[in-house]
């Protein structure tokens, strides 16, 4: 399993986001990574990653949101680094449209994704928690 | 010298590994090497630009990469392709970002280049200085080296 309890920050609904945010980053590596022919996996994962694409949105709409409610120190950083993320999902997103067979590309960004949000949600988004909880 | 930028190289990776995969980082050995060359399987080079020069050569063993990546997949990993070299990349990068962050506010003012991945040991990698220092640094699940040529 992706997710870990360990990447829970104390604040519920930013948890349970995280947690559904995780279930969708697993169901797409599960494509990803799937033994099928490219050709046969690209539909799917295009599905996977609109879906996973969406509730990035979605959660960092709400968790930037909460900041505002907290007046978090860090959040125009922290906004920041939601709006780059977006970007390359969305530039993945194109290379992908333009080359949906090209195995490589795929497995690349989706290596770097997995990293990229272990590392924010086990790091940055951890100050989060503590601020809310000592504020 | 070596201390200003080899100390937050170190505090980074310990941090990153601590915070991402719940590993502490330990210094083992401390050598000089003529060359920069990959001492392992799995390899990341990054190039760091502005007031201080050169490469960071990370050298992973492939057991430990796999493990890495699995332990974050929670995915088998069979063998190091390109999944797992760009989560690894992305891991070094990372590492290397936090500490530049602190060379900065110690008013080193750098950059670095994206990440590249050198797969097999004996990997050659450009030098900007005479001497690589090479740290052994130890975890639960492994060994690797980071080697560093940075003027």
């Amino acid at each position: 399993m992706i997710w870990k309890e360990r990447y829970k920050i104390g604040v519920e609904e930013v948890d349970r986001q995280h947690k559904e945010l995780f279930n969708r980053l697993n169901d797409f590596l599960q494509v990803v990574r799937s033994e099928e022919d490219m050709e046969k996996k690209a539909a799917e994962i295009e599905k996977t990653l609109n879906f996973m694409g969406e509730y990035v949105v979605v959660h960092f709409d709400s968790e930037e949101e909460i900041q505002r409610e907290y007046n978090y120190p860090d959040y125009e950083e922290h906004r920041q680094t939601h709006e780059r993320f977006k970007q390359e999902i969305m530039e993945f997103k194109q290379e992908f449209e333009a080359d949906k067979c090209n195995e490589e590309l795929v497995m690349e960004f989706s290596g770097k994704l997995l990293t990229w949000l272990i590392h924010h949600v086990a790091g940055a988004d951890q100050k989060i928690g503590e601020y809310v909880d000592n504020n | 010298m070596q201390a200003d930028y080899v100390n937050p190289i170190f505090k980074a990776a310990n941090d990153v590994f601590n915070s991402m995969l719940q590993l502490e980082v330990s210094r083992g050995d401390l050598e000089t090497n003529d060359n920069l060359v990959s001492t392992k399987e799995a390899n990341i080079s990054i190039g760091v630009t502005g007031d201080l020069n050169g490469s960071i050569l990370f050298s992973f063993p492939e057991d430990m990469v796999l493990d890495i990546v699995e332990g974050m997949s929670g995915m088998e990993m069979k063998e190091i392709d390109t999944f797992v070299t760009s989560a690894m990349g992305e891991l070094a990068n990372i590492i290397c970002g936090n500490a530049l962050t602190t060379l900065n506010e110690n008013n080193y003012n750098c950059d670095i280049v994206p990440p590249q991945v050198l797969i097999g040991k004996g990997q050659t990698v450009a030098m900007s200085t005479e001497q690589v220092l090479t740290i052994n640094l130890e975890t639960d699940i492994g060994e690797f080296d980071l080697n560093i040529s940075i003027s």
